[in-house]
């Protein structure tokens, strides 16, 4: 597998409806705002909202998929800046921006089906 | 009433985890698309799922020689000295407060079944504005060689109730 400065990659996914409940049994992250559309709008949200680290758990994936071995990844970055909701479709996008030295850097964007960024100053590392 | 900055230094843990294969194949899967369970509710590994994160078979033949974990499967033990810092009492956090405002991991081995991992954290940063608390936590989990996993930074912002 060869890689180069430029490559590319898109990773789609939706947040179904069980999504938060599914990362939630697998995580152990339980927390009521993530489960309850009740307590979620109770608390300004508008709803129950996808944990932040299974979006993150989205970008490692794209970036995964691009490598082909989860094994190589050295390191993420991610600032949370948007709720992402049940039904929202988050559309990964990475970029190569540098490689050197063994390790393979790219930039990555998560933006909801509106545009919106959900995640911002997003960053990988790999080794390679 | 802002987080008094002498907690920066504070520690929590060691709490330990050990890692169980099908606890790796069911975050692969709740990830990717599909359903956490090997049970009558699940569907299987989600299409394309790369083999090294569900297929034994696959994985003893692979680059190493078991199963692995996706990394970021990292965050279900390393969260545990978050999670003491956040629900210290002597911090009064509000928790309906409190939103994850940026992560950071740096990956140094795989993660594979078996592995016992012991994470510790120390509060590495403290400082507050705009009304808010910005709380910085270092995580580091080690496997049951000594040997470093997983380091983690977490930032977690408390608006002032």
């Amino acid at each position: 597998m060869s890689f180069s400065v430029g490559d590319t990659f898109t990773h789609v996914r939706t947040c179904d409806r069980y999504r938060p409940i599914y990362y939630a049994a697998a995580s152990g992250d339980f927390n009521p705002i993530h489960l309850d559309p009740e307590f979620g709008k109770a608390a300004g949200l508008g709803g129950n909202i996808l944990q932040g680290l299974c979006t993150m758990g989205w970008a490692v994936e794209g970036f995964v998929n691009y490598l082909g071995d989860p094994g190589k990844v050295s390191k993420v970055t991610v600032r949370f800046s948007r709720p992402v909701m049940v039904d929202d479709t988050i559309t990964v996008v990475g970029k190569v921006t540098a490689i050197e030295g063994g390790k393979l850097t790219a930039a990555l964007t998560a933006k909801n089906q509106k545009g919106e960024d959900v995640l911002k100053n997003t960053v990988v590392e790999a080794r390679v | 009433m802002p987080i008094d900055k002498k907690y920066i230094g504070k520690k929590y843990g060691p709490t330990t985890y050990v890692v169980g294969a099908e606890k790796l194949r069911e975050f692969a899967y709740a990830i990717s698309g599909g359903v956490p369970s090997m049970g009558f509710t699940g569907t299987g590994a989600p299409k394309g799922l790369n083999p090294l994160l569900h297929d034994a078979e696959a994985a003893k033949q692979g680059p190493y020689g078991d199963l692995i974990g996706l990394p970021n499967f990292a965050v279900v033990f390393s969260i545990a000295p978050f999670g003491q810092a956040v629900t210290d009492p002597e911090l009064k956090i509000n928790l309906a407060m409190l939103v994850h405002g940026e992560q950071e991991f740096e990956f140094f081995e795989v993660i594979k079944p078996g592995d016992v991992m012991t994470s510790t954290g120390v509060i590495t940063d403290l400082y507050d504005k705009v009304g808010k608390d910005f709380l910085v936590l270092t995580t580091e989990s080690k496997n049951q060689h000594g040997k470093l996993v997983v380091r983690g930074t977490w930032l977690a912002v408390i608006r002032h109730s």
